[in-house]
Formats: structure tokens, sequence, C-alpha cells
């Protein structure tokens, strides 16, 4: 069970010796109390202390870094089964895989489409995360030259994916030291692939059919001195991962197996239905997702899914209000309204950026509600559109007094005109309209 | 050590049947029940558990309809009863879903002719029918009582009721012995006020499916994921004014900027891809019936419930 804050500070040395990096004892214990931070951080704690602490207040789900520099990524460290308990953190790293065996131009062309790839939704860009090589040559040498010919074209996390520990061996000469992700440890190899990961200070993936077996190879695995562990679940149907994965996330954030507190590994491209699998592994707690470089069908739906499932529950992706420009709007050029609901945004946005008629576009605080939701909950009023107005100065910047509403807004529109002074022109309800609508009555 | 996990549920999803066959005064060749989970969604391992139905949807006038689905169907758009044929024998969906579409049309007062359409779809499928009835409060009436007159004895599932209207589908479903679709904007609360003021009118439990709005892929799905993991969490808590089945029906996916305005030559690619992944995710949320515009999305979704119910031993009875 979960400690408070109070409870824990009793259990430290209260040295206040900042050397954890907290600047109290207390602060120290109110982070721990949250999941925060790790007793290791204190030097000073005894060993008793340390075990009443350790298994209470580490994160449920170990963190795991892979990669290093600006495309690296964490998993792990999360607290709930459903997201709307509080919201997931990490999402999962979506990873291609490519066989050794493959011509160096294809390995190239698939790492550069990982490097280079990417897909903007709501004003983030959306990308693949790494590239899995696999052992399929069964040779140490062709897997290294392999891993060689994405080390030199770019510093993507990898996954290095052979049961041989010689051509893991080989293959770490070229990335060691840049935290690729070893697959997999399992019972018969585990001695030779902890050697090797604690050597290169690497994350290990360790596989087991049963849950009893993982349990067990991350406890053998962290004795060896390996802590940073993701686990393979083996799963022979997308039944087979879900029961497991949720038993283990379960289990896991109850802290009623410990050992089983490490994010879950899935390699999409060996089941039955991939693109299913991997929309089963984004909402049910996979975080490391190895599949064949998909189509840009599957990667667009699969990557807003992953969007989807780790926002936060709540609170939508807002933007702040303000009057924004599109292209170098002068005095005459048109003013829209719209809320702050990042996606109403960024969908209006484009659509404006299309019609190449400059304008401005006044965002209102709706607490990030899109327009029919504000409209509905009563967020948007003509106050205020009229405070806004005054606070963003928007009558400095243009000469007229003619403020375009979205379509869904039009009951507000007689009230509008009313508070603030300015002509409502209603526009299109539908975004997609607006160049059109531009054309005909901006024009005019 | 036996990791099993014990979530401490009391609940049980109300079993909900849909069509009618011979045997039970009707004409289907298959009727379904669909509710009974214990549990999360495919955790039940006990052999008969029953996977998501897959849903077909058309309509009586396709001009409402998105052209990815009118080219891909070509002809067939025209008339209601070959289409429903096809879903049935081409397509191989569970069930068809008719969207009267035509009852959308300014000052819309042909009520004899949704009788027609119910019947024309009734004979072209032996599959159990939704029927959409009107969208207009002021023809509910006599649209929703057309719809359940012409289906009677066959166990139809009506749609759709919401607070401000649901009374005259609420009695269409009742006088003829029909099940309802009960949908609320996204929110657990305001699905269980809507099933509270049903059942106070007299629609029982078993004669009722939550539609919590599905908002499309990218355009509002998170919200609606997590809507369907509350009820169904509600459910299994005991909570039996949301105890009853989920459908998801994500009607906006074929207009989404993404698909809209996706290259013809991967249009179709895309739009499956969209609605499946939505399919795929809301059944793992809960929902038991998946509804899907786009013939090429059913098999796919098909061939993932199997995987996702290894021990699946039939679901008709
Ligand atoms: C996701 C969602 C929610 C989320 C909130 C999401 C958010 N951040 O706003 C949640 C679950 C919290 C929610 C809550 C509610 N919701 Co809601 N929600 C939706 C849903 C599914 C999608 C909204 C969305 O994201 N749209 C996408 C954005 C981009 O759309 P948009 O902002 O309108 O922008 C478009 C246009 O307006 C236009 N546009 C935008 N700006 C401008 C500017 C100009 C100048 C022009 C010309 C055009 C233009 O371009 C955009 C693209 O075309 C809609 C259904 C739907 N299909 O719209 C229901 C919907 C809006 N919700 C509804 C309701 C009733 C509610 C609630 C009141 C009920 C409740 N559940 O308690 C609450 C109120 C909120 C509150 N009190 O907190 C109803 C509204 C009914 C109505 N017609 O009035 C809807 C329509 C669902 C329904 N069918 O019943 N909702
Ligand atoms: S390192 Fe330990 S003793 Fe020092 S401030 Fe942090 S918790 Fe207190």
């Amino acid at each position: 069970m979960a400690l408070k804050a109070l409870d824990i500070y009793k259990l430290l040395p209260k040295r206040n010796c900042k050397e954890c990096g907290d600047p109290t004892c207390l602060t120290f214990a109110m982070k721990l109390a949250g999941g925060k931070a790790d007793v290791e951080l204190c030097p000073y704690l005894d060993e008793a202390a340390k075990s009443v602490l350790g298994a209470t207040t580490r994160p449920p789900i170990r963190l795991v870094k892979l990669g290093i520099g600006e495309r690296s990524f964490s998993v792990g460290e999360e607290f709930v089964l459903y997201r709307h308990e509080k919201t997931f953190y990490h999402p999962p790293g979506i990873v291609f895989k490519i066989a050794d065996t493959e011509s160096p131009d294809r390995i190239s062309t698939v790492t550069l489409r990982v490097r280079d790839e990417f897909f903007t939704r709501v004003g983030a860009d959306l990308r693949f995360n790494g590239i899995a090589i696999e052992n399929a040559s069964s040779s140490a040498e062709i897997f290294a030259r392999a891993v060689e010919t994405v080390e030199k074209i770019a510093d993507l996390p990898l996954v290095l994916i052979t049961a041989d520990p010689a051509a893991l061996a080989a293959a770490l000469v070229h990335c060691g030291t840049y935290r690729p992700l070893i697959h997999a440890a399992t019972s018969e190899n585990r001695k030779e692939f902890c050697a090797l990961a604690k050597q290169h200070g690497c994350p290990l993936v360790v596989r087991a059919k049963t849950i009893d077996g993982l349990a067990q190879l991350t406890r053998d695995c962290t004795a060896d001195g390996v802590q940073d562990l993701i686990m393979d679940l083996l799963p022979e149907s997308l039944q087979a991962f879900i029961v497991r994965s949720t038993t283990i996330r379960q289990l896991a954030i109850t802290r009623l197996a410990p050992d089983l507190g490490y994010p879950v590994f899935l390699d999409a491209s060996i089941m039955d239905l991939p693109d299913a699998a991997i929309a089963l592994g984004i909402t049910k707690y996979a975080s490391i997702i190895i599949s064949s470089p998909l189509s840009p069908a599957v990667a667009e739906a699969a990557l807003t899914l992953r969007q989807n499932i780790y926002t936060d529950p709540q609170k939508p992706i807002q933007m702040n209000p303000g009057l924004y420009r599109v292209g170098n709007p002068g005095k005459d050029a048109p003013v829209l309204m719209t809320v702050n609901f990042s996606l109403t945004f960024f969908t209006l946005q484009g659509y404006l950026e299309s019609t190449r008629l400059p304008c401005f576009m006044l965002i209102v605080d709706t607490e990030g509600l899109s327009v029919l939701t504000a409209v509905a909950a009563g967020k948007l009023s003509e106050m205020l559109v009229k405070d806004s107005i005054k606070k963003f100065a928007v009558e400095e910047e243009v000469s007229h007094r003619k403020l375009i509403i979205p379509g869904y807004a039009s009951p507000l529109s007689g009230r509008i005109e009313e508070a603030t002074g300015w002509k409502v022109m209603v526009g299109p309800r539908d975004a997609a309209e607006i160049g059109e609508y531009l054309h005909e009555e901006w024009k005019r | 050590m036996v990791y099993d996990v014990n979530f401490g549920w009391s609940g049980m999803i109300s079993e909900v049947i849909l069509g009618a066959t011979k045997a039970d005064g009707g004409t289907r060749r298959i009727s379904y029940r669909i509710g009974g989970g214990k549990t999360l969604p495919f955790l039940e391992r006990k052999p008969g558990s029953s996977v998501p139905l897959i849903a077909f949807e058309i309509c009586d006038n396709p001009q409402y309809w998105s052209p990815i689905v009118r080219n891909f169907c070509g002809d067939l758009v025209n008339d209601c009863g070959e289409w429903a044929q096809a879903a049935d024998s081409v397509y191989k969906a569970d069930m068809v879903r008719l969207y009267l579409t035509s009852t959308r049309q300014r000052d819309f007062s042909d009520i004899a002719s949704v009788g027609k359409t119910v019947e024309t779809v009734l004979s072209g499928t032996s599959l159990p029918l939704i029927i959409e009835g009107s969208n207009e409060p002021k023809i509910d009436s006599e649209v929703f009582l057309k719809c359940g007159e012409a289906g009677q004895g066959e166990r139809l599932l009506l749609g759709t009721a919401e607070a401000g209207r649901y009374r005259s589908i609420a009695a269409a479903a009742m006088a003829y012995n029909h099940s309802v679709i009960a949908q609320s904007p996204i929110d657990v609360n305001l699905a269980k006020q809507l099933n509270i003021l049903l059942k106070e009118i007299g629609v029982s439990r078993d004669r009722i499916i939550i539609d919590p709005y599905t908002g499309s892929l990218g355009y509002g799905f998170e919200y609606s994921y997590s809507a369907m993991e509350r009820i169904r969490f509600s459910a299994l808590k005991g909570d039996a004014d949301l105890s009853m089945p989920l459908i998801c029906s994500a009607t906006d996916t074929l207009t989404v900027k993404e698909v809209r305005e996706a290259s013809p030559a991967i249009q179709d690619d895309i739009a499956v891809q969209w609605e499946f992944t939505t399919g795929i995710a809301a059944a793992v949320a809960g929902s038991e019936i998946i509804c899907v515009r786009h013939p090429r999305t059913i098999p796919l979704l098909r061939k993932a419930f199997g995987s996702l119910n290894t021990e699946d031993s039939g679901k008709g009875e």
C-alpha cells in the first residue's frame, strides 16, 4: 500500500543535505509519495528504511529509456489501468523492423523513413520511433554490418533482435554506447545477455510465455545487475496478449507483483493480424511496438490512435487565447473568431492557409472546448467575445468592425453584435467551406 | 506463485436479444444474444462468450451518404433491398443498420414509404436489423410507429433515443416488441440519466443498448473511448442503470479531413483503416456492436475479433 509523505519523512535521515537533488528531506518525501523519485537518490538511507520504502515508493512500472539524444524516448512509469483514472504518460514507441538479410539500400530506405517521416496533427509532429534489426541471417558479421548501416544514417533508438550472444556482442561494438534495446533474454541465454547489457548499460527485453517465467527472469536479471527491463509476453493470439498484458498491468500498478513492474514489449509483425495487434498494443498497455514498415493508411490511423489514447483526459490540448495571424494581414483583413481547442484551431488554420487570403484569427478562451461543445456548455458567450476583442486589442489591428463567427455559434450572433458593437457575419459550419465563403462574402 | 487478477466485480452486462427467428415469431435466420459479460472485454475465456457483432450501415437516400461508399458500392446504394442483401451475402455483416435518410428531406411527409422501405430491407436480408428513424421531432412519432409496425415480431433494434426525444421511439418499441438505442453525448452520467428516463416509462433493461456517441478517430475518439470504459466499469461494479451492452458507430469517420482529402489511389485504404482502428479500440473498451460503412472494413474486423476470442464457439443461437 502507498505510504503518505509524512510516514515516508519519518524514515528519512533528516539531514537536509540536498544530495538527493531536493532542497529538504520533506520535499524528497513528497516526491517519493507521488512515485516521482527513487529511494536510491538518498545516499544516507539505512538498509532497513530502504527495503520498506523501495517497494512502496518506486513507480509501480519502471521508467526505461531507449536511445540517446533528440530521438531518445522513455516508456513505463504508468500508474493506472484506465486512462480516465488519471492519464497514460508515456506513449508506446512504434519501431520498424528490418531483417539483416535485407539489402543495404532497403535498410537505408527504412531508416531514412523513420528519421524523416512525420505526420502533423493538432500541432504535434507524430513520428515512428526507432529501428529494430533482426538477426535473420544468423551471422554475427552480417548483423553487425546492418547495425552499422543504420548507425551511419541516423541517431535513432535501436532494438537488436537476436538470440545469439556473439551476434549481439558484434552489434554492440557499433551502437553499445547509444542505449539500444536488446531483445531478448530467455531462460537459456540470460547470463550472457545480462553481462552484455550490463557492460554497455543497455536496457534489456526478457521473454517468456508465462507470467511466472517473466517474473523469474526479471528477478534473475536484476540480481545480475540489469535493472532496465522490458517484458515480451510472446502472445500466440490477440486474446493472449490482452489477457496477459492486462493481468500484468493490474498486478504491477496494485504493487501485488513488483517483479512484473516493467514496460511491455509487443512484436506486432509476427502476429497473425499485425494491424489489429498495433491498435491493441496502443490501447492495452504495450510500451514498445515492433512492426514492419507501415503503409501510409495504417500508419496514420495508428499514430492518431496513439495520440488520442495518450492525451490527458482532464485537459484537452489547448491553444493560448489571442490574436493570431495567417499570412501578413493588413488593416482591412477579415477577423475570424474561434475557440481555443487545438483541434479546432489547427483545422481552421489549415483551411485558412490554403485560401491564401491573409487574415486574423481571434482565439477566445473556452477552456479547450470545441465550438459545438462550448456552445452547448455555455462556455462561449457574447461577454467572452467582447472581452477578448478588448484584451487582444483587435480594434487597433483592423480598421473595420466585422467579425466572422463559426456557423455553429450562430445562436449567439445577435447577442455578440449587441455586446461588441461589431457587425457579426455567420460563417459556414464546416471550416472546409471557409475559402469559398471568404471569396464570396468578404470580397463583396 | 499464481498470477491471477481479481478485479472484484459484482455486476454483469445485461443481456439483450436482437432479431427473432421463426421459433420466436419472426423471420430472421438467426438471432443474437449479446451482453452477459462479467469482466473486461475479451478477458473472459469461457467457451461461448460472444465477440462483437459487426453491423453494416445503409440508407434509403444516398444523397446523405459518403461519396467514398457510393463509389465503392456502386448502383447498390440506390436500392436498399439489394444493398441489404449484399451486406448479408457479399460483405458478410452480422447485422444491417438502415438509416431512413429519406426522412431528412425538407417537409418530408410520405410516412407510408417508411413502412415499405423497412419491408424491402426485411425481405432483402434475413439478418437482424437496426432501423434508424427520423431526425426530426415533428415526424418522430409517425415514423417510429411505422418502423415498429413494419418490423412487428422481428425484434428490431430501433434508433435513436436521446434525452430530449425518447418518448415516441420508446412507445413504438414497446408497442411492437423491439429494443432501442439510447444515445447521450459522451458522458457516463448522461447515459445513466437517459436509461433511467427510459426505465420510468416502461422500457426494460433487456431492451436497451447504450450509444455513448463515438467521436471519430482524431476528432473526439479519446473521449468516447473513455466513456465506454467508464460505462463498462460502472456496470461491472454493479450499477444496473448502466449495465446495458454498448454500440459504437463512428458516423463522422468518412468525413474527417484525413479521409476526405486522401489521395484517390489510397482513399479506400485510409477510410477502411480509420474505421477498423476505431472499431477495434471501441470493442476493447466495451462495445458489442460495431457499425461500419465501408464494406472492406468487415473482414478485417471479423478476423481480429476471431483472434480476440480464441475460445469462441459461435455466438448465434
Ligand atoms: C469530443 C466531444 C466532447 C468532449 C469535449 C471535447 C472538446 N475539447 O471540446 C467532451 C466529452 C468533454 C464533451 C462534453 C460535452 N458535450 Co460534446 N462533443 C464532442 C464531439 C464528439 C466532438 C467535438 C469535436 O472535437 N469536434 C471537432 C472540432 C474541430 O469541431 P469544432 O470546434 O466545431 O470546429 C469545426 C467547425 O465548428 C468549424 N469552425 C471552427 N471554428 C470556426 C470559425 C469560423 C469563423 C468558421 C467559419 C468555422 C469554424 O471548423 C471545424 C471543422 O469543421 C461532438 C460531436 C461532433 N460531431 O461535433 C460532441 C457534441 C459537440 N457535444 C455535445 C454536448 C451536448 C456536450 C455536453 C454539453 C454534454 C455532456 N457530455 O455533458 C458536454 C459539455 C462540455 C462540458 N460541460 O464540459 C453535443 C452538442 C449538441 C448541440 N448540437 O448543441 C455534441 C454535438 C454531441 C451530440 N451529438 O449530442 N463533448
Ligand atoms: S539526500 Fe537524504 S538526507 Fe539528504 S536531503 Fe535528501 S533525503 Fe534528506
